[in-house]
């Protein structure tokens, strides 16, 4: 009885629950601010992120930068329950279109490694304003109309997909 | 600072911490949390299938008690709106049969009612989670919406759903 006691409550029991709820409360706030867990559903991100993998969101990532070309970021809809996953292909400012499944950015083709299949996507050139990044997932041998994709202002950007 | 006196410290914060939770929970009003219970029970209608004896047109009458005379559903991409509780109730008795495939969930849901109350904006997410019968894999389709719930005879109705753009 007294062993189990000292290996559950330590050898100092007083001690064992300050540090139990500093852990817990550390947790619980890298985890619900800081870090956030999320799973990936759907199949817009593959090949890089299969359908039901987990992935953390930093909240953090873009306090003292702003988000990059090829950042993969998570978009706030309603809340922060349910977020979209895509990636940053082109930035604040910048003229975008797809033509024959190519990105062009500002008129040039942008190479990307992350995509294996291209099916004949076709958009007409926009221009973003200075608040709008143009988010896309990497799966693009999906057909386009199935794929949520598109300009979004950068107060929906929640954070930056990270592991 | 002695070990005792960080133990005091630290359950003393944990108390508040939890007050606070509680106090932040239960500060809504009465509309807002009626009008949180019309939107899950509309969900809970829309997900329930038939097997519990209703036909399809006695579900898609309840469905349209949720929804005013003159609702408008705007699903956004270039779709036609759909005007009034009776076209929605048609359309729902005619998507029923499919129903029993898809789940809908929402989430974030935030209410406003307005300085009157007798009106309420809310901007929720809406999943429709769809099974592959082939694969047994579940896909979701989520997107946002608003809404615009009215007040009448002590009843939120929704008048107005449209579709929100988060991607444009």
């Amino acid at each position: 009885m007294g062993l189990t006691r000292r290996l559950v409550f330590g050898a100092n029991p007083r001690r064992t629950a300050v540090r139990v709820l500093v852990l817990a409360s550390l947790s619980f706030v890298t985890f619900r601010w800081v870090l956030i867990p999320v799973r990936a559903e759907g199949i817009s991100m593959l090949p890089t992120y299969d359908s039901g993998s987990l992935k953390f969101v930093n909240r953090l990532a873009y306090m003292s930068e702003t988000p990059a070309r090829g950042d993969i970021v998570a978009i706030k809809l309603a809340g922060p329950h349910v977020l979209y996953v895509k990636r940053i292909i082109a930035l604040p400012g910048e003229r975008i279109s797809l033509s024959a499944g190519q990105v062009y950015i500002n008129g040039m083709p942008l190479p990307e490694p992350y995509v294996r299949n291209k099916s004949a996507w076709d958009v007409p050139e926009v221009t973003l304003t200075t608040r709008e990044y143009f988010v896309i997932g990497d799966n693009r041998g999906m057909r386009a109309k199935d794929h949520d994709f598109g300009r979004v202002d950068v107060s929906r950007i929640a954070g930056k997909v990270v592991f | 600072m002695t070990h005792r006196s960080v133990v005091r410290i630290v359950i003393a914060a944990a108390l508040v911490g939890a007050a606070a939770v509680a106090v932040w929970r239960t500060r809504e009003g009465a509309d807002e949390k009626q009008v949180r219970a019309r939107i899950e029970a509309l969900r809970d209608e829309v997900n329930a299938s038939t097997k519990d004896g209703l036909g399809t047109a006695a579900r898609a009458t309840q469905i349209g008690s949720y929804f005013t005379e003159d609702a408008v559903v705007d699903f956004g991409g270039g779709a036609v709106p759909i005007q009034g509780r009776v076209t929605l109730m048609g359309m729902a008795a005619r998507l029923q049969p499919r129903t029993a495939a898809f789940r809908l969930e929402l989430d974030d849901v935030g209410v406003e009612i307005v300085p009157d109350g007798n009106a309420a904006d809310v901007l929720l997410t809406a999943s429709f989670v769809r099974r592959i019968i082939s694969t047994g894999d579940e896909s979701r389709d989520a997107r946002e919406f608003a809404l615009v719930l009215a007040k009448a005879d002590g009843i939120w109705r929704i008048s107005r759903i449209t579709a929100i753009d988060t991607l444009r």
